[in-house]
């Protein structure tokens, strides 16, 4: 009896018993459909984490402060920790220091975080935001280094700035037209006075940049002025030129927030314009700056396979060093627990449709008894009995595995739709919060067969030793 | 040399504590090409011991040659083959799949046969039309009345060419006119095509007709043994 006969004997057999085959196979489907939504949902969150680290190449990128924080601490929530580094003294992230840093070999690039906010006017419309400072140099990593149109600026003294996407779309009603892409305007679009430009359009247009800066000497008349109810504040309003020279394409969901800025700015253009304030978040951990110092430094490597020289080398400079790099196997870990747990989940769907099986398999052979007789008083061997009912199993196993993970896609999509149009702000690409890698789908079929054999296991062993003469004495 | 012979055969089955004996010192011997009946009454071991010679049960004592080859020696999955191959065996329920007609039913035995797929529908034709049921091909059991019933289960038996053809008591559950078409198929198979039949029955009359050598059993024991020369 060689395989196709047995696989076209067991189509035949669960043929015959149709609405029980059907019952018993949409169990493992409904199991198999639980499992890979499940599992295809932590991997999915996985991969957008892990895709947005490798979009912006985290990996090559390390900032530096002034204090060492023990990130985890302040993690866990150990508060005397977290004060203790605020009321510590830290190094002075000064301008000998950036050079030191940036002789350490593996070290590509260093340079001050600054960021600032300001006032923009482009094409009629206004807008406040956040700009950051970056040497042309940047433009060697991702995501700068493929923009959506133009070029990155090469010059750190440039007038030139990038924009990004979103920006445009959020801040200032532009709304960009792209290859291939369907962009039209909608109605509330022409209400709200939205404009359609092509991404070339709009290189080398002109950006107003107002940024705020104090006038002390301006100080005192404030201060009269609030006295006489006429307050004049102490701020010079500084209006700096500069054009477009490229538009850094959008990120996706899990990507944003990695890099601030609405616009991203020459360095030493940033250092030249009067304004106001702290220049990132690191300077909250410094409130006792030094003047002449830096709150945080950004470090790239020229490979990220030197991360751990670089690294130890900075830490012998005493100063702070943070990379999202450590934080990545801390987040794989999380969703390595995560994707058990859902699928656990899953596999407990699956296993009861084992379960299933081996009933289905013991009323039939309760059924089949004479049958089972018969099949060896013409010459069945044990091995071929018990063959039949794995392969039966097995086709249940099989079939309930594809249609299952039909399901399971269907599932997916149908969550990622609401999502996407339930819950998404209008304007944002679309996520896919479900990623079903291939080894997902080989490894769901195997798991199914090995489950639906290993519910065969019993029923099949029993039928194998049915004794045909007593299968077969007449009734 | 015959072709089965069986020296002290002997069979107990063991119902817990309890000993039921079957078959006792059981010696015969049938030639190749014999019609052999078993006759004797109900609970003296006929069936228990086709079963044995059919390799459907193995004996507690004893020896059993069946074409030179020792029963009781055999693995279970040689006498697996030995059913499959050397023997085929009709019963007296017929023992046919119920939801399979009838070239399904012939063809199940060609699978167990390892009889490729292209051929199989054509042997279990020509098998089913040697009995007499060329027009019935794709009736199952259920539309079929016992003689056609019992012609399936011969044209089953018939499916791997096997050297012997064992029948236990196959037309216990039909009419005289009926039994007789039944006996004269198992003759003419025994006559023309040079199978050697063993058939059980309690009709000693029809036995005594057809058979080249008869056993008496009672107790378990064989009491009788005829030879042609005798039965005419
Ligand atoms: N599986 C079994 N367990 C216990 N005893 C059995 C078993 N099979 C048969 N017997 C006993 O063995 C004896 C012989 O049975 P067997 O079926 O061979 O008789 P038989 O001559 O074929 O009878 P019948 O004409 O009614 O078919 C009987 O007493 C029966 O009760
Ligand atoms: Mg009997």
């Amino acid at each position: 009896m060689n395989f196709t006969d047995m696989i076209i004997l067991a189509f035949s057999n669960l043929w015959r018993t149709k609405l029980r085959t059907l019952l018993t196979t949409l169990g493992v489907v409904i199991g198999i459909g639980a499992l890979t939504s499940m599992v295809s949902f932590g991997t999915g969150m996985q991969k957008n984490v892990t895709d947005a680290f490798k979009n912006n190449d985290l990996f090559t990128s390390i900032t530096v402060t002034s204090k060492k924080v023990n990130l985890d601490e302040i993690a866990t929530g150990n508060v005397g920790q977290m004060a203790e580094a605020l009321k510590s003294e830290g190094k002075p992230l000064t301008d000998s220091v950036l050079e030191a840093i940036r002789a350490i070999p593996g070290v590509e690039l260093a340079y001050p975080n600054l960021e600032f906010a300001a006032r923009i006017k482009l094409l009629g419309d206004s807008a406040s935001l956040n700009v950051a400072a970056m040497p042309g140099a940047i433009r060697q990593y991702k995501p700068f280094n493929d923009l959506l149109a133009g070029a990155f600026f090469t010059s750190d003294t440039s007038r030139s700035v990038v924009i990004r996407e979103e920006t445009l779309s959020s801040r200032l009603k532009i709304k960009l037209l792209k290859k291939g892409g369907e962009v039209t305007l909608t109605h509330s679009d022409s209400v709200t006075g939205v404009k359609l430009m092509h991404p070339d359009s709009l290189i080398g247009k002109t950006i107003s940049l107002v940024t705020m800066s104090v006038n002390k000497s301006k100080i005192p008349m404030a201060l009269l002025g609030m006295m006489r109810k006429n307050p004049e504040m102490p701020f010079d309003e500084t209006i700096t030129e500069v054009k477009i020279c490229g538009i850094l394409k959008r990120q996706g969901e899990f990507g944003r927030g990695v890099f601030n800025g609405n616009l991203i700015i020459p360095l030493k253009t940033a250092e030249a314009i009067p304004k106001l304030g702290f220049s990132s978040v690191w300077d909250l951990l410094d409130q006792k700056k030094k003047e002449g110092a830096y709150g945080s430094i950004h470090v790239r490597l020229s490979d990220m396979k030197r991360m751990n020289e670089v690294k130890k080398a900075l830490e012998e400079m005493e100063v702070g060093v943070f990379t999202i790099s450590d934080q990545l196997a801390e987040i794989k870990r999380a969703f390595l627990i995560l994707d058990s747990l859902l699928g656990a989940i899953g596999a407990i769907a699956l296993i009861v449709a084992g379960l299933g099986i081996i009933n289905t398999m013991v009323m039939s052979i309760l059924e089949r008894t004479r049958e089972i007789g018969i099949m060896k008083a013409i010459g069945g061997s044990e091995n071929e009995i018990k063959m039949i009912f794995f392969v039966e199993a097995a086709v249940i196993g099989f079939i309930g595995a594809i249609f299952g993970l039909v399901l399971g896609w269907i599932v997916t999509k149908i969550a990622t739709f609401v999502m996407n149009t339930q819950f998404l702000p209008s304007g944002e690409d679309p996520i896919n919060l479900f990623y079903f890698p291939v080894w997902l789908i080989l490894g769901a079929i195997a798991f199914s067969l090995l489950i639906s054999l290993a519910a065969a296991l019993y029923p099949a062993t029993r039928a194998a030793r049915i004794d045909p003469v007593k299968a077969l004495r007449h009734d | 040399m015959a072709l089965i012979q069986t020296i002290g055969l002997a069979k107990t089955y063991k119902k817990g504590k309890v000993d039921i004996p079957a078959l006792h010192d059981v010696t015969f011997e049938i030639n190749e090409g014999e019609f052999f009946s078993i006759v004797g009454k109900s609970g003296s071991g006929k069936s228990t011991l086709l079963n044995l010679i059919g390799g459907l049960d193995t004996a507690s004592a004893g020896t059993i040659i069946f074409d030179s080859k020792d029963l009781r020696k055999m693995s279970r999955s040689e006498l697996a083959n030995h059913r499959r191959f050397s023997v085929g065996m009709i019963f007296q329920s017929f023992n046919l799949v119920k939801s399979r007609n009838a070239l399904e039913n012939v063809e199940l035995a060609l699978i167990f046969g390892g009889v490729p797929r292209n051929i199989r529908r054509k042997k279990a034709t020509d098998l089913l039309t040697q009995v007499g049921l060329g027009s019935r091909l794709t009736h199952t059991p259920d539309e079929l009345s016992g003689g056609e019933n019992q012609r399936v289960a011969i044209a089953r038996a018939l499916a791997n060419n096997p050297k012997v053809l064992l029948a236990d008591e196959p037309t216990g559950n039909l009419d005289s006119e009926t039994s007789g078409e039944i006996i004269q198929i198992l003759r003419d198979l025994n006559k023309n095509h040079h199978l050697t039949v063993i058939m059980v029955t309690h009709d000693l009359e029809t036995a005594e007709i057809v058979s080249d050598q008869i056993i008496k059993m009672k107790d378990g024991k064989i009491v009788d043994q005829l030879t042609k020369t005798e039965v005419l």
